[in-house]
């Protein structure tokens, strides 16, 4: 199945490796792995997760790396050449990028929105702005906390409900078409450019995780979080959903079913090792996943234990106030002993206090767990803003974090492109650059709704509904497609004529029996879980109360989550029957002219 | 000078009359504080809660709160009050201090100084101390949040508002680089296009010549070259 000897290749096999580590260490390695690895027991967590790396994760990402080297095409053009029929499932994958194109490079805009306000004195998410008559602080940040008020209404200025649209918020939507100019820049010579640019986002944010791991191992408090993360709490693992988290985070932690993998590996040389590669590349995510909650939980046994003294401080000084103590008599130590010995010395005046003592619990502060967007833009700054020399751990923190995240736009972008370009009526029109240009412009504008003032709730749509399901689907299909249609008999031979030696038997058993049973698993499960969930909700930010309440989301809201999850998943069957038909009509065609020859 | 009054009175008027002054003059000596805790206690209606924290602060260079401390704060307060009314009649004695505790807290009020029963308003010392609200925290080497006028809320500081907001001139110069490195690259594959279609035809120029004059492996052929052999598909490879 030869391609032109035209077709762009790595220029060594050094980078492709670099490419796909850089794809896969993303975000969802910072902000995702420590958050599940605390739900589900700490270091308990890492059983189910290393056991779901090995069943599902390897033989997946050496499917996918197989089949982009061995057909020499993107997605759509690889899938057909498998089977004509199914060339649908390279189309849902195509389709999936899209979306996952349109949503992540706004995460890059709020990185780079962060990353410009942390060039000042005083960083502006550590103190509340004052109101406009200067007596106090502006409410809606007095009611929540600085860094979530600089969140929400100086970076997104969000409105209380989908519903509620506004304009675009000007700062967003520079930061966006500066991301998408960065993501421009280093595609638009091809591989040849995106080779050159990965050696450095791939290993750069490790400088940056090193020294973070330093600072934040040195700080104080820190190891309070660690003894939290690591505590292994056994018991979790009895729990189905322990298993279930684990397999989904592997699975969309390397980046399978997008066709990324499938583009990168097409420019491959054609008898390239990929296996050893994929184990490589696979064995680095998890690490960097175990090492990046590692730095996390430093950070967070700082923070935990900063506004845990923080608090105590508070109570120290309202007993001092209250009792009109001198200064010294009272000391962080003996807070609590003194709180004991006033409330027998002096009740009176004690239940003068009520609701103003407040309990100081270092466990709480480390039981609020949080992901996402709210981890990487609001408990990380937070924990920021207290360290000395804030401004330079910011820049570094949030370089690292537009590091992983352009590593990872840059394998969603090529998913997308590199199928189109193999097209042939696209290439015959357009070059590359032209073609990449147009792409990114028509992401950069339909990627400005999510600028404005509702758009980060959509963005969440997006995160929870775009790529989870269909990526599922996708991905069962490709591995049934692969182990019964086409055939595990034909793949191992393919295999061995690029690699040279047979499949190992650990590949055949985990490709065509362990990883269909595991997904169909977890589809049956993600399928049940939405039933059951009723109404899907969203977090809405309320001003008045300055914190996010539980809200459903609207009947056309709804629709458009349908929508979504249809629109990828709809391609395979649509593209099946659609082949179908034109098989069947050229099939009449031919009969018919045969006949008139005859006839003739 | 109140002796010199008594014993003048004494001579002149007689020792009656003396004797009522003396009565009255022993009345003011004990009455005075007993007057000026009355108007000075705590809650007082006209009155504020000083507290101060040194420690805080200051930590180890804190100085110790004792009575000289205590006449320092009443000579700031008669210049907030002096400064504030432009009149220069306010003395230390016109700022009473009672109720004072370890914390190194206390109240104090301002008595008129025509009239010593009566007190300035709250409002005016507010006033007052909020116009040398700075001089005073400076007297003591304190803050705002270290010597707390309990009441008296201090007035933060206005939020300095650059021309241009120091993000976006980050953000200009980023993004002046990125198009920079775009406009450079597309150039660069431009011209190296251009440089490979001249490159190849000025390379098909040489190739004929050569043939035409027979040379190959450098020995001068005399005779004629039969083209039949000739690489014909050259051009069309590409």
């Amino acid at each position: 199945m030869g391609k032109d000897a035209a077709r762009a290749e790595w220029d060594n096999p050094m980078q492709f490796v670099l490419a796909c580590v850089s794809y896969a260490v993303g975000l969802g390695n910072v902000w995702r792995f420590p958050y599940l690895c605390q739900m589900h027991g700490g270091g308990g967590f890492l059983i189910p997760y290393l056991l779901m790396l090995v069943l599902l994760g390897v033989p997946l990402f050496y499917m996918e790396l197989a089949i982009g080297q061995k057909m020499r095409l993107g997605s759509i053009g690889a899938w057909r050449a498998i089977n004509p029929y199914l060339g649908g499932v390279g189309l849902a994958s195509v389709v999936t990028s899209m979306y996952l194109c349109l949503y992540y490079n706004v995460i890059n805009a709020w990185s780079f929105w962060y990353l410009f306000h942390s060039f000042q004195s005083i960083l502006p998410w550590a103190e509340c702005p004052v109101n406009s008559n200067l007596t106090g602080h502006v409410e809606e940040c007095e009611r929540a906390t600085p860094t979530q008020y600089f969140f929400y209404r100086e970076t997104l200025d969000i409105s209380g409900s989908i519903e509620e649209n506004g304009g675009i918020h000007m700062g967003q939507a520079l930061c966006l078409l500066l991301a998408w100019m960065i993501v421009y820049l280093f595609i638009v010579k091809g591989v040849k450019s995106t080779g050159k640019v990965v050696y450095f986002t791939a290993t750069f944010p490790y400088l940056v995780l090193i020294i973070y791991l330093i600072r934040g191992v040195t700080l104080h408090g820190s190891i309070n979080g660690v003894k939290y993360m690591f505590t292994p709490k056994m018991e979790q693992l009895a729990n189905p959903t322990t298993w279930i988290n684990a397999a989904t985070q592997i699975f969309f932690s390397l980046g399978l079913g997008f066709g990324s993998l499938i583009a990168f590996a097409s420019y491959n040389q054609y008898n390239n090792n990929f296996e050893k590669q994929a184990i490589v590349v696979s064995m680095v995510n998890s690490s960097t996943s175990i090492f990046a909650s590692i730095v996390t939980f430093s950070i967070y046994g700082f923070k935990a234990t900063f506004n845990y003294e923080s608090c105590l401080e508070r109570v120290r000084l309202l007993l001092l106030n209250t009792f009109d103590l001198a200064e010294d008599t009272i000391s962080l130590e003996n807070v609590i002993h003194w709180i004991a010995e006033l409330n027998r010395t002096h009740p009176e005046q004690f239940t003068s206090l009520g609701g103003r003592l407040e309990t100081c619990d270092l466990e709480a502060e480390l039981d609020t767990a949080v992901e996402g967007t709210g981890l990487a833009f609001i408990v990380y700054s937070e924990a920021i803003k207290n360290m000395p020399v804030s401004q330079l751990w910011s820049v570094l923190y949030f370089i690292m974090l537009l590091l992983l995240g352009m590593g990872s736009m840059l394998g969603n972008v090529i998913a997308v492109i590199t199928p189109l370009s193999d097209l042939k009526f696209i290439s015959r029109y357009m070059s590359t650059k032209t073609l990449n240009g147009l792409v990114c412009l028509f992401c950069l504008l339909l990627g400005l709704g999510f600028t404005t003032r509702s758009g980060n709730y959509w963005f969440t749509m997006f995160n929870d509904y775009g790529a989870t399901f269909s990526l599922l689907f996708i991905v069962l299909i490709e591995v049934i497609t692969v182990c019964y249609i086409y055939g595990i008999k034909r793949f191992e031979k393919d295999v061995e004529d690029m690699l040279g030696h047979r499949l190992n038997c650990y590949w055949k058993i985990m490709l065509a029996g362990v990883s269909p049973i595991l997904l169909i698993a977890l589809f049956i499960f993600y399928i049940v879980n939405y039933i059951q969930g009723g109404t899907p909700t969203y977090q809405a930010w309320n001003k008045e109360l300055g914190k996010s309440v539980v809200t459903e989301y609207p009947p056309y809201a709804q629709a458009f989550i349908g929508l979504l999850l249809a629109s990828s998943v709809c391609c395979i069957p649509l593209t099946a029957l659609y082949t179908y038909c034109k098989k069947r009509n050229l099939a009449s065609g031919k009969r018919e002219r045969t006949v008139s020859t005859v006839s003739a | 000078m109140i002796s010199y009054v008594f014993w003048g009175s004494l001579a002149l008027s007689g020792i009656k009359e003396g004797m009522l002054v003396w009565i009255l003059f022993l009345l003011c000596q004990v009455g005075a504080p007993a007057l000026a805790q009355d108007l000075c206690q705590r809650d007082a209606p006209n009155g504020y809660k000083v507290r101060i924290s040194l420690k805080t602060a200051l930590g180890e260079d804190a100085y110790e709160w004792n009575q000289s401390e205590m006449f320092f704060f009443q000579a700031t307060m008669a210049f907030a009050m002096r400064r504030h009314f432009q009149m220069e009649t306010y003395n230390v004695d016109n700022i009473i201090l009672c109720v004072q505790t370890s914390r190194v807290s206390f109240w104090f009020v301002v008595t008129s100084p025509d009239n010593t029963t009566m007190l300035i308003p709250k409002a005016d010392v507010e006033k007052a101390v909020r116009m040398s609200r700075h001089r005073i925290n400076n007297a003591f080497l304190l803050s705002d949040r270290t010597l707390e006028f309990l009441g008296i809320y201090p007035t933060l500081a206005a939020p300095v508002n650059p021309d241009t907001p120091p993000w976006l001139i980050v953000f200009g110069v980023v993004i002046g680089a990125v198009c920079v490195g775009i406009i450079a690259l597309l150039i660069s594959s431009l011209l190296q296009k251009r440089r490979k279609e001249k490159g190849m035809t000025e390379d098909g120029q040489d190739e004929e010549d050569m043939q035409v004059k027979g040379v190959e492996n450098g020995i001068n052929l005399d005779g004629t070259y039969n083209r039949g052999f000739t690489d014909d598909d050259r051009f069309t490879k590409l």
